[in-house]
């Protein structure tokens, strides 16, 4: 049995609720561990997407993931967002709530990305005292993730593993690995990313993230749109060695494919720590259910956003009849 | 702390900085030019690497492009999948050209993209072209892309807003048993979810159309009034007729049932209708929208 991470348990493998799903997971009512949903697609709705999410909080164990806290950001903290935020954690008895080390925007306005924040003693301490405000409005312990980045400012005076582990003490809030954004970022920044992880304070991490990404030659994108390739499975085997093995999540964002392709994707993590830890054996089914091929046309069942665009892209267009 | 604050200070530089040559409409060389970044960071195209980092295979603007591009893609994205009639009738570069002009006058200001496209019919507004020999209050192509604006975005609103699936609805035939004599007095309560358009052209028809893959034709202008409502999560309309939208609206804004029923009254006699043709009418038109849950509850005059 692995023991709980900061308080928090090892779901084991889990999938980001995404809307082509919902009925299939209404009616099938699949056999995954749990599921982690964008918060901001829910916080506010009186919909479907609220309806949907209430029914499978009650069949699975739920986690809340945002990406428009902006906690990196100079501009005065949103209270009515953490209140919303605080609220439909309570209402979902959402297990955590993460987002990530970025900012969204600044003046007053948001761009809807995940933007990069210079590395210095100022932003950490910055970043570190907005951590202790919105983990007392959300009375609980704020789980944090590393993002794909895209550039690296002159002005940083650490490493982004380092600024991770001070911000991670400082604030006592826990650490959400992103293994592709690790991948993706080091890649982008001529870094190494066993050494990445291999730096960060594995205790800390109570989530990892997995997803795919756009290899463009020069540079790499988050793009969530293909399945997780082999040296990201790699580099999940290290990160699950050193940390003992928490929950781990497959994020899977645009040319969605059926409900299966999905699942069987973040089964394959089974056959990436089995060898690693002796408390999980291999599962048959997953090393079965586990396709290698292409991406066959028929398996996209909505392509919500064209490859190249970098995550987050969420939202929920309204059925109509 | 003089030390804090002045590093403060460059935090929030650094990313006004930032923002202002990501989001800049005409790319990120012209940015790093303009009076906007370099108010905030004073640093030439040639000298970018002082703020930006290269890598072993991008340079420093080449890097930046990525959120550049990204930015005005994923937004224009969003508004693709909200706006599918639009996108179908005005097609990608003129859509996009004009979510483009949108995107620069109203940046998002909100944590939730559901709040993206609030002001995209105003801006439209705002921006439509005026053809001199176009014949005054005559509706043109400018006013159905409006319409089908304002007809997706009100999709949008009622798909994810309050609704009634959660309350009991009035029936008929609590309808039916209400006294005769309180019933000019009584107000309607409606459900949150209801709201009515009143548009320039059937868009409704053609919107419906492009979500079930046809291909439809651009309609002509014809007035048209719809009712748009929700039953178990799913956005619905119906066609009104122009009395039956007064009336209608009437009761949304809380008149009585007797001074709904009176506005339209007056309207149906200017329209040629008798009013014994309306009484006959309103009976049927009562009991159809209580059947497709327009009303919530029916207030007593003396409660």
């Amino acid at each position: 049995m692995i023991p709980a991470r900061l308080g928090y348990p090892n779901l084991g493998l889990g999938l980001g609720l995404r809307t082509v799903h919902y009925q299939h997971i209404l009616d099938q009512t699949p056999s995954v561990d749990w599921f982690e949903v964008i918060s901001e697609n829910y916080m506010d709705s009186q919909g479907r997407p609220r309806y949907v999410l209430e029914q499978v909080a009650e069949r699975y164990p739920i986690v809340m993931h945002g990406v428009s806290m902006s906690i990196g950001s100079t501009d005065p903290v949103n209270f009515e967002y953490l209140h919303k935020l605080r609220d439909l954690a309570r209402a979902t008895k959402a297990l955590w709530v993460s987002d990530h080390v970025c900012w969204t925007g600044v003046a007053g306005r948001n761009t809807h990305d995940l933007l990069p924040i210079p590395y210095t003693e100022q932003a950490l301490a910055h970043v570190s005292e907005r951590i202790r405000i919105v983990q007392d409005v959300l009375e609980r312990r704020l789980i944090l993730e590393n993002p794909s980045t895209y550039v690296t400012f002159a002005d940083s005076t650490m490493p982004e593993a380092e600024f991770l582990t001070r911000m991670a003490e400082a604030t006592g809030c826990g650490l959400l690995l992103d293994v592709n954004n690790v991948y993706v970022s080091c890649f982008n920044h001529d870094q190494d990313p066993f050494e990445f992880i291999r730096s960060i304070p594995h205790e800390r991490v109570v989530q990892f993230h997995l997803a795919g990404h756009t290899n463009c030659g020069t540079h790499l994108i988050d793009t969530h749109d293909g399945r997780v390739i082999n040296p990201v499975w790699d580099l999940y085997r290290l990160a699950h060695q050193l940390t003992g093995g928490v929950s781990t999540l497959l994020e899977w964002d645009a040319r969605i494919p059926a409900f299966p392709v999905v699942h069987a994707e973040v089964l394959k993590a089974r056959n990436y720590m089995a060898s690693q830890l002796p408390g999980f054996a291999a599962d048959a089914r997953s090393t079965a259910s586990a396709p290698e091929s292409p991406l066959e046309a028929e398996e996209i069942s909505h392509g919500q956003h064209e490859p190249g665009i970098p995550q987050p892209a969420t939202y929920a267009t309204a059925e109509f009849e | 702390m003089t030390s804090q604050r002045h590093e403060l200070r460059q935090l929030a530089q650094i990313q006004r900085w930032l923002q202002a040559v990501i989001t800049h409409p005409d790319g990120v060389e012209a940015a790093l030019s303009s009076s906007e970044a370099r108010a905030e960071i004073d640093v030439p195209p040639d000298r970018i690497e002082e703020v930006v980092e290269p890598s072993t295979r991008r340079t420093s603007i080449e890097r930046l492009e990525v959120y550049a591009n990204a930015y005005y893609a994923r937004l224009l994205e969003c508004l693709h999948d909200e706006f599918p009639a639009l996108l179908h009738a005005a097609g990608e570069e003129v859509f996009d050209g004009l979510a483009f002009g949108y995107l620069q006058s109203y940046p998002s200001q909100s944590y939730t993209l559901s709040e993206l496209s609030r002001q995209f019919a105003q801006y439209l507004e705002e921006t439509r072209p005026r053809d001199e020999n176009e014949p005054s209050g005559e509706a043109s192509w400018p006013d159905f892309m409006i319409d089908l604006v304002r007809l997706e975005r009100c999709y949008s609103e009622i798909f994810d807003g309050p609704g009634a699936e959660r309350l009991t609805l009035l029936r008929g035939e609590d309808l039916r048993d209400f006294a005769p004599d309180d019933w000019a007095s009584a107000r309607l309560i409606c459900v949150p979810c209801l709201r009515l358009l009143s548009l320039r052209y059937p868009v409704h028809e053609y919107a419906t159309a492009v979500r079930e893959k046809q291909d439809p034709d651009l309609p002509d202008p014809e007035l048209t009034w719809l009712a748009v409502s929700r039953i178990n999560y799913v956005v619905r309309r119906w066609t009104l007729t122009r009395v039956q939208f007064e009336l209608l609206e009437a009761l949304i804004a809380g008149q009585t049932v007797g001074s709904a029923i009176e506005r339209a009254a007056k309207l149906a006699v200017e329209s040629g209708e008798s009013v014994d043709q309306l009484a006959e009418s309103l009976r049927d038109w009562f009991a159809e929208w209580s059947a497709a849950g327009f009303f919530l509850a029916i207030q007593h005059p003396f409660s």
